[in-house]
């Protein structure tokens, strides 16, 4: 895909999820600063209507309720998004070069030829390991289609895992920045073992090696009776065959964490992509070298490849993340137009039983515009309160998991299990959102009051 | 009879006079209920929908073949002719009433600066199986469903004809007539002339639907291959995506499946055979906890919310009619009465409101907006189903009760000497 100047929604998602602590901060400072110089320069009773909001707490805990359930839902859905993000931007190593084949956007549909590309890794900028080994992962990627077992009588079940076969483990784990929690290994040269567990259909006792995602390990340790995650020694049924666990991932919240790891030739073999690669990720010293280095592989003669920096790569897997974030700012305005309508009916009922007071006010010197501030002013407040409690509730989900799809767009994706997070800039964005709607639901009835007349609202 | 009916009608026109009374107030809470219904009729609609799509039908079954074990089910396309008949080669053997393969090609109209904005996905198919065979347009009657045979008629005859969906013709600035050059990006030298014929059927759910005659996209491989001395393309044995076959009962599909997994036609790669609903819901599988979410989380937040909103209108409203409900209770008025009239408003303006607004989205979400665009797994857009009209009434309505019964019990419970005693 070409690249193009970011669109408004684009700023949007940078502001949300990535860098907009400070103009969050700044406008949740201005709104709140702007009520504190409203409540200076206006000399305003305050008192008097945080002292009706409590002598009218029923419908104060109704109204703030429903700040706090539009708030808390929106953190919770925004924690979602933000947590698809994030496993994202993790995914990619800033120095890493992924080169699929040429007019491919994802693993799953990109091959390569064996012959055509053998030579990608001894390209100049290329990093070594320790024992001079090229860091440049050579991988097959397949979507496998696990049946999963079910009680009689219910319907088949089936869920899509992600496999990666790897040429050379260490090497892959050192180019992914990916190690296995202690206890583990990483897989053998032949990539099988005998084993006491028979294969799939009692065909074979040959079990596949395969180090396993610490998110994958726990989903299909969902399967056993005991629902405990895989651990190392464990089998599992995938395709044709029995895999072993020999190692877990330790996690990185990256989308690896819901991948299993194999020998390429098992896993091409058994998928029907035995001479083939997906996909190589190579490791370069560093952004600028990875950015230096997919300009070269553009130049590439033996073979049309599509090279870029990893980053870049799994930035594109954002896709389902902005159509998910266009829902849920659709749902959030929705909901609060319905709450602004709610905070309205209650601020009119507060004016229209409170005229003689606002007369007595007015009576004792109050001019029109420091009654609007102080009908603002109590609206604001409620949403306030009811916003800090949204808040609160919503961040009870940081930390959650659940499964979703990143993609790039329709026809690729990967399976993927994800922690939520709630960080500073959703938290700012709910009581930004609580405050406006406190601020329109407030303004037209303290506008009412401020039109209403002292010997009129006396009579 | 009569007189119970002269009593309800008199009950009616006081909830009405009292709506009107405040007309304000009235209008905020209507207007409050009308955008929280529309959220929950949206997320209602969605769910609805997939849980359509996730069911068994009774009878006419649709079954997939894919391949077994890997997703994107890549089989060679000699698998499609046999498989079209379900692997039928006995007497006994059950044949499928109809059926059709699907080729997915993508391209992009520029090759050298590829984006979302000039690319398109075809499905590769027969084109007479396109009214008989592809969901929603099956359903189409009358004019709209001989105006798809025409054009797919005329795919037949013109095989570089191609239909491409309303919403993909605007995003690639074309017009039915015009030729394009599609440069393949998942078969690659497999590079297509093609001209649009016409778009399917607008106001169903293929607005963003390309369909392809599979003879062309076979051909161009034909092609290839001659003019690489006779070396077929590397995807050439890989083309066929998936088998729709359609079977009269539950019964048949087991026998056809049966048929299909123990052939011994299929087995490098192996090939699996699944009702349609049961593809949908594996290919949904992954966004489960989305779905739960909305189910159990948005929803039920939504529908407290509007609880809340008609709550605090009607309970403030009870709270400034003390006065009048004990001069009610003066006049002969019972408990239950006043129950029934606080309960009456609630009731009256949830169940106006919540019907307005289904209803509304309704028209507009299907007639004006065509469809709600949030694409999910192979779903790309949504409508609202005229279920969801009365989803409204009872929404609207039973939030209104369930928000309004503590206020009007307080209101029921009026103690006439204790307004009295205070005006005095």
């Amino acid at each position: 895909m070409g690249p193009s100047a970011p669109s408004a929604f684009d700023k949007v998602v940078q502001i949300l999820f990535f860098s907009g602590k400070t103009e969050l901060a700044v406008a949740l400072c201005g709104f709140l600063g702007l009520m504190a110089l409203l409540l200076v320069v206006g000399r305003v009773p305050v008192s008097y209507n945080v002292r009706n909001l409590m002598v009218r707490w029923k419908t104060t805990a109704m109204t703030g309720l429903a700040f706090t359930l539009v708030v808390s839902l929106m953190t919770v859905m925004l924690a979602f998004v933000n947590g698809m993000y994030k496993l994202t931007e993790k995914s990619g190593q800033p120095g890493n070069v992924m080169v699929l084949a040429d007019g491919a956007t994802d693993e799953s549909f990109s091959t390569l030829s064996f012959v055509d590309s053998s030579d990608v890794e001894r390209q100049p900028g290329v990093l070594k390991n320790a024992k001079g080994q090229a860091l440049c992962s050579k991988e097959v990627y397949v979507i496998v289609n696990q049946e999963i077992a079910t009680t009689p009588g219910e319907r088949p079940r089936r869920r899509f895992v992600q496999v990666r076969g790897v040429e050379d483990p260490e090497i892959a784990g050192e180019v992914h920045a990916l190690a296995l929690k202690p206890g583990g290994q990483w897989f053998s040269e032949a990539g099988v073992e005998e084993s006491d567990a028979a294969g799939a259909g009692g065909a074979s006792n040959v079990v596949i090696q395969a180090v396993v995602g610490n998110g994958l390990a726990a989903e299909l340790g969902n399967d056993r009776p005991s629902r405990m995650p895989l651990q190392v020694g464990d089998t599992f049924p995938l395709g044709a065959r029995t895999w072993k666990v020999t190692g877990i991932l330790d996690s990185t919240g990256s989308t690896f964490d819901s991948e299993v790891w194999a020998k390429r030739s098992r896993v091409g073999e058994d998928f029907g992509k035995a001479n083939i690669f997906s996909s190589y990720l190579i490791r370069t010293e560093g952004p600028e070298a990875a950015k230096r280095l997919t300009a070269e592989l553009k130049d590439y003669k033996k073979a049309a490849l599509s090279p870029q920096p990893e980053t870049e790569y799994f930035s594109k897997q954002g896709e389902t993340g902005k159509q998910f974030l266009i829902a849920i700012i659709v749902v959030a305005i929705v909901m609060a137009v319905g709450g602004v309508f709610g905070v309205m009916n209650t601020m009119f009922a507060a004016i229209s039983q409170r005229t003689k007071d606002i007369g007595v006010l007015r009576i004792l010197g109050y001019a029109r515009w420091q009654i609007l501030i102080s009908f603002l002013l109590e609206s604001l407040v409620l949403a306030l309160l009811g916003g800090l409690v949204g808040c609160a509730v919503g961040m009870l989900a940081d930390g959650w998991t659940a499964r979703s799809v990143v993609s790039s767009g329709p026809g690729g994706g990967k399976s993927v299990v994800l922690q939520m997070v709630v960080s500073g800039e959703i938290l700012m964005t709910g009581m930004l959102l609580s405050l406006g709607m406190g601020a329109l639901g407030g303004l037209v009835p303290a506008l009412s009051a401020m039109r209403l007349r002292a010997l009129e609202s006396l009579r | 009879m009569i007189s119970l009916l002269d009593t309800l009608g008199k009950y009616v026109l006081i909830i009405f006079k009292n709506v009107r009374r405040n007309l304000l107030r009235t209008i905020l809470t209507s207007m409050g209920t009308m955008v929280l219904v529309l959220v929950i009729t949206l997320i209602w609609s969605v769910l609805h929908f997939l849980d359509r799509a996730m069911s068994d039908k009774a009878s006419n079954f649709k079954v997939i073949v894919t391949e077994r074990w890997q997703i994107p089910s890549r089989m060679p396309w000699a698998y499609g002719a046999s498989l079209r008949d379900a692997a039928a080669t006995g007497p006994d053997d059950v044949h499928p009433k109809d059926s059709c393969t699907w080729q997915f090609y993508g391209g992009t109209l520029d090759p050298k600066n590829r984006t979302r904005e000039n690319s398109l996905f075809f499905i590769c198919m027969q084109p007479e199986k396109i009214p008989t065979m592809v969901d929603e347009l099956e359903d189409l009657q009358g004019e709209r469903m001989a105006e798809l045979k025409r054009l797919t008629d005329k795919m037949q005859s013109q095989r570089n004809g191609v239909l491409v969906g309303s919403g993909v013709l605007s995003r690639l600035k074309k017009k039915v007539g015009e030729r394009m050059t599609i440069t393949s990006f998942n078969y690659k030298g497999i590079d297509l002339e093609v001209e649009i014929l016409g778009i399917p059927p607008e106001g169903t759910r293929h607005d963003m639907s390309c369909f392809m005659n599979a003879d062309y996209l076979n051909a161009a491989f034909d092609d290839y291959k001659s003019s690489h001395k006779n070396q077929p393309h590397p995807l050439a044995d890989k083309t066929l995506g998936l088998v729709w076959l359609r079977v009269d009962t539950k019964a048949d599909y087991e026998r056809v499946a049966a048929q299909i997994v123990s052939s011994p036609l299929y087995a490098n790669p192996a090939v699996k055979c699944e009702s349609a609903s049961s593809a949908v819901t594996t290919f949904l599988e992954s966004l489960k906890d989305i779905f739960w979410a909305m189910r159990w989380l948005l929803a039920p937040a939504v529908l407290v919310t509007l609880s809340l909103v008609i709550a605090n209108a009607i309970s403030i409203s009870v709270r400034e009619r003390r006065m009048e409900i004990a001069v009610l209770k003066v006049l002969g008025f019972r408990p239950a009465h006043v129950l029934g009239l606080i309960l009456g408003e609630a009731v009256l303006i949830g169940a106006l409101s919540g019907l307005a607004s289904a209803g509304g989205a309704y028209l507009l979400v299907n007639r004006v907006f065509g469809g709600i665009n949030f694409p999910i797994a192979f779903f790309s857009k949504f409508f609202i189903p005229v279920e969801a009209v009365g989803w409204g009434l009872a929404v609207g309505t039973l939030t209104a009760f369930a928000g309004s019964i503590v206020p009007a019990w307080s209101a029921r419970a009026v103690k006439v000497a204790d307004v009295f005693a205070k005006v005095a």
